[in-house]
């Protein structure tokens, strides 16, 4: 069976696909091909604040040059970083308003912020950019 | 008299040849790019020396545009039968290393007779595709083999599960078979599935696009919602497959592979009784509730990738197989829009026709507002999630967390839609909107009559949320069951899965509903 773990080591959290082995039945898997990847692959995003770690898809639609677009269309309540400042992937951005929720908006990628383009109090469509990471 | 060794070692000669596929260059060829011959995917699928094939021998007998000097080794593709989890599967794996794994009659045919076996006896199947398309010498023969698969996937839904995994190109009217079935697995980087690729788009309407955008695997896991599962590499999908099997019955008469525990376990779980934010506008982690709900956090997320805003997949409560259907806050506010109802209503009527009992949480602040909702028709694919509620008899469970809003909270499988059974949290607010929309139209003359009018309406909605905007208004008047703490949310579903499994409803017979598509 495969199993979804989060791992916390020294800090830093890891997402990690396990596949447990000793199930009875035996699957017969072929014999390891050279060059192809192993099964768990860690992946490690930024240790959580008090929000519980994002789940991102790793496979978003190319939005181009780290710009962060509006999911929904909705109210700027806070931009949480400044232009020049250093983020981590992974890490609060933004929060919008939208249907009495905040949704949160966190860093696609580790770099620096490049542009904001919106303030809090801005009413903002779905898809609109935010800001940008370079 | 012994059977002569000429005849076993022609067959065995037969065999080797046959084994060889598109032989030892084409294969290195493969590994190189890490992907598995069409043999090894199904080693990887089956327990070990439980696959039986047919049609090994198999050849085309085309003869024209130079076919006849052309042998094609199982005309290739594999098909057989073999053991999952101690269940019998049947299967079919394309050869790309066999004439690129193109489709002719006899190739067409080897699939057409795996799939009548899967339908007499009531076995699964598993379709790994990996072809350059139809053989074009065969022209009108292949175009027919494809309908012939087409019309079987037709016949074989909601009979047996299908699955299909796309392994390698699935081009144009082939994609249309893996679409027919139940779940798609697609594997990242090789995998491609497209109707017009993006040389044809851009011949036939000047665009230019790229295979990523149009045909790749993240494209339809994130984008278009064809593929339920992303693998990383061909023995990822296998696993996948299995994973989902285990979930499954082998047929629409038995029910899925339940395993209830001998004692239901009763006792609270407190972490759920601080999930919930007290700030009613910050979203929890709906995954983190189904984590603490399903044993050993074991949840099988289905479409994980595209309409975020609603998670339904795979899980057990205390052993009893359940399908779930949840809004997640974090996205969209957990609202309800078009490729929400569509993910969320396709998933339900696969747990209905495949006697799976559906757990439903709810947290939902109503249907999304937009113009491109409206006008992409919200109106009609909001209904699928209405119809596909109230047109199920499996078990329907439904636990309220938070916001249940209006016509959104109907759509969550509410008591007349049929739940059998509807818990609520204390933070459950069940109403027909929001106090503050509420009362600006309850209030209208006193709010613009009142000399602070914005005071006003706060006083009036904060009066509001108290007494409707809770779960006791609907349980006073007995429309849900019971208002539960978190914490003994998995002991009461787990008890209420079982009472229910024994659930028989009976409809007026007719040939099928209407549901809007």
């Amino acid at each position: 069976m495969i199993k979804q773990l989060r791992v916390t080591v020294d800090g830093r959290v890891y997402a990690v696909t396990v596949e447990m082995l000793d199930e009875g039945s035996d699957y017969g898997l072929p014999p390891p091909i050279a060059g192809a990847r192993p099964l768990v692959a860690p992946v490690s995003l930024a240790p959580p604040a008090a929000a519980p770690v994002p789940v991102r898809s790793a496979s978003t639609p190319a939005a181009g040059a780290g710009e962060i677009r509006s999911p929904l269309a909705g109210r700027v309540v806070t931009i949480d970083v400044k232009p020049g400042q250093a983020v981590n992937e992974g890490q609060q951005v933004a929060t919008l308003e939208a249907m009495k929720m905040n949704t949160y908006i966190y860093a696609p990628k580790t770099g620096h912020v490049s542009t904001v383009l919106v303030q809090p109090g801005d009413v903002v469509e779905e898809g609109v950019v935010l800001l940008a990471i370079a | 008299m012994p059977i002569s060794k000429a005849l076993l070692n022609a067959l065995e000669q037969k065999r080797r040849i046959a084994y060889a596929a598109g032989g030892e260059e084409k294969i290195t060829e493969r590994r190189r790019k890490s992907l598995l011959t069409a043999r090894e995917r199904l080693t990887a699928l089956f327990q070990e020396n439980t696959f039986m094939e047919w049609g090994l021998h198999a050849q085309h007998d085309c003869h024209r545009f130079g076919m006849e000097s052309r042998p094609m080794p199982g005309d290739g593709v594999i098909t057989g039968v073999g053991y999952v989890d101690g269940r019998p599967v049947a299967a079919f794996s394309q050869d790309f290393t066999v004439g690129g794994g193109a489709l002719g009659r006899i190739h067409a045919k080897k699939i057409c007779d795996l799939m009548d076996y899967a339908q007499k006896a009531g076995i699964p199947l598993i379709g790994i595709n990996d072809s350059g398309g139809a053989r074009i010498q065969e022209g009108d023969d292949s175009l027919s083999g494809y309908g012939q698969v087409f019309f079987r996937n037709v016949e074989l839904s909601g009979l047996v599960p299908q699955i299909s995994i796309i392994a390698g190109p699935c081009a144009g009217g082939a994609a249309y078979s893996p679409a027919l079935t139940d779940f798609i697995i697609m594997t990242q980087g090789h995998a491609s599935m497209f109707i017009c690729g993006p040389e044809v788009i851009k011949a036939a309407t000047g665009q230019s696009t790229t295979m990523e955008e149009v045909g790749s695997a993240a494209t339809h896991a994130a984008v278009s919602g064809t593929v339920h599962f992303v693998a990383e590499d061909d023995t990822q999908a296998l696993q996948i497959t299995r994973k989902l099997l285990s979930f499954l019955p082998s047929n629409n008469v038995v029910d899925p592979p339940h395993r209830p525990t001998p004692v239901v376990d009763m006792s609270p779980d407190l972490a759920l009784n601080q999930i919930v934010p007290e700030d009613p506008k910050t979203p929890f982690a709906v995954h983190d509730v189904i984590a603490r709900l399903v044993d050993e956090g074991d949840f099988l997320e289905v479409q994980r990738d595209f309409a975020r805003n609603l998670v339904v997949g795979f899980g057990r409560v205390q052993g009893v197989v359940a399908g779930f259907v949840a809004n997640n806050p974090a996205h969209k506010a957990g609202a309800l829009d078009i490729d929400s109802s569509d993910k969320g209503a396709r998933f339900i009527r696969f747990c209905n026709v495949f006697n799976i009992p559906i757990v439903t949480l709810v947290d939902v602040p109503g249907f999304l507002p937009g113009i491109a909702q409206e006008r992409g028709g919200i109106i009609r694919h909001g209904a699928k999630m209405l119809f596909a509620y109230a047109a199920s008899t499996v078990p329907k469970l439904t636990v309220i967390l938070r916001k249940a809003y209006g016509g959104a909270y109907l759509a969550m499988c509410s008591r007349d839609m049929g739940a059998d059974i509807v818990y609520a949290w204390p933070t459950a607010e069940i109403a027909v909107m929001g106090a503050e929309g509420a009362v600006k139209i309850l209030f209208k003359r006193e709010i613009s009559a009142a000399g602070d009018p914005a005071a006003r309406e706060q006083e009036l909605a904060a009066e509001y949320r108290e007494k409707f905007a809770s779960p006791y208004e609907a349980a006073g008047k007995a429309m849900i069951a019971d208002v539960i703490e978190p914490a003994q949310t998995r002991g009461v579903l787990a008890m209420a899965l079982r009472n229910t499994l024994s659930k028989r409803e009976t409809r007026p017979p007719k040939k099928h509903g209407n549901i809007p598509l």
